[in-house]
């Protein structure tokens, strides 16, 4: 029983925010443009070391101020070994697939049942993909152990607790501004803490 | 408690069989929206595998909405069989085995059936018919 990742994406279908915790395999760094900045500090391009020479190629600036790794100008060695797996997703791509399938997911079940019926699960043999649509069409999806009941309250909680205090309610977050995520540190910390409260936290 | 309906998609996504169960439960669409959805369904299920946050994923085996669910079994040799069932319906997988065995025993043993083609087939939809009703 566990909690994978959060993606939280606006209704112009761009990802604003991504958290994850016990993934055991990671997705890789997401591309340069491929993804808008403040989503994410653990996948978002930056400072970006060219492993053969170790010179700077890029730096965001806009990066929220969570604490982070320094970056280690000197080293040549990539700082995530695991994550250069060739078989993994970079992580614009799988955003963007999850985005795919909870799309289509939702309109093969509003056609099926013929009225305006929500998506609300899918469950595969090693994890399960939870889904939420506010009204305003932000989409809220996590994905968890196969054997949890259904965490569609929890996302409603994440939206109307932390979503609307820290986000909504934040005078410099730019929601609906297709440039930024909705990253930020309370946000994070208070979405952080909701999600390791959960009973089905482990 | 009720089943309301069958898929059979074949390695290609294309919907070979499709039979609707029960008066009430989900609206019966036209065949061309039904090969639509099963085409789209096709396709979710080969991404799904690939999301995976840990090790290797089978595809979606169940998916639900608010009053009902799907419920797919995937065969070795890429068919797949699709049941809509409403959500608290505890029998969906062992019924989606009878079918295959119904099928395997009606359809691929059928000297007349040409494969990945749709299943028009008496002994089949008997078959289904007895367990499933009609």
């Amino acid at each position: 029983m566990t909690i994978f990742s959060l993606y939280i994406y606006d209704r112009h279908c761009n990802c604003v925010y991504y958290q994850d915790w016990h993934r055991t395999k990671r997705p890789r760094i997401a591309v340069e443009g491929g993804l808008l900045p403040a989503v994410s500090a653990a996948v978002t391009p930056r400072n970006t070391l060219s492993s053969a020479s170790g010179v700077l190629i890029a730096v965001n600036d806009d990066a929220p101020r969570t604490p982070l790794p320094p970056a280690r100008s000197q080293s040549p060695t990539p700082q995530h070994p695991q994550q250069l797996a060739s078989a993994a997703l970079t992580f614009d791509e799988e955003a963007k697939l999850v985005y795919g399938v909870v799309l289509s997911l939702r309109n093969l079940v509003k056609k099926l049942s013929g009225r305006d019926e929500q998506f609300v699960n899918y469950k595969t043999s090693t994890y399960k993909l939870h889904f939420y649509e506010t009204p305003s069409g932000y989409k809220f999806v996590m994905l968890s152990d196969p054997s949890v009941d259904s965490l569609r309250f929890v996302l409603r909680q994440i939206y109307s607790g932390p979503f609307v205090e820290y986000v909504v309610r934040n005078p410099l977050a730019q929601m609906d501004s297709r440039e930024r995520g909705i990253d930020n540190e309370y946000f994070r910390t208070s979405t952080d803490r909701m999600v390791r409260g959960l009973t089905v936290f482990e | 408690m009720a089943i309301w309906g069958l898929w059979v998609i074949n390695k290609a996504g294309g919907l070979v069989y499709q039979r609707n169960f029960g008066a009430d439960g989900l609206p019966h669409l036209t065949s061309n929206e039904y090969l639509v959805l099963a085409g789209t369904l096709h396709g979710i299920h080969a991404i799904t595998s690939r999301l995976s946050p840990t090790g290797a994923s089978s595809g979606a085996q169940t998916i639900s909405g608010e009053t009902f669910k799907l419920t797919i079994l995937l065969t070795a040799t890429g068919t797949k069989f699709v049941l809509l069932t409403s959500l608290a319906e505890p029998t969906a997988d062992s019924v989606l085995q009878k079918v295959y065995e119904a099928y395997a025993d009606a359809v691929m043993k059928n000297p007349f059936h040409t494969p990945e083609m749709p299943i028009r087939n008496e002994g089949f939809d008997a078959r289904i018919n007895a367990l499933l009703g009609s």
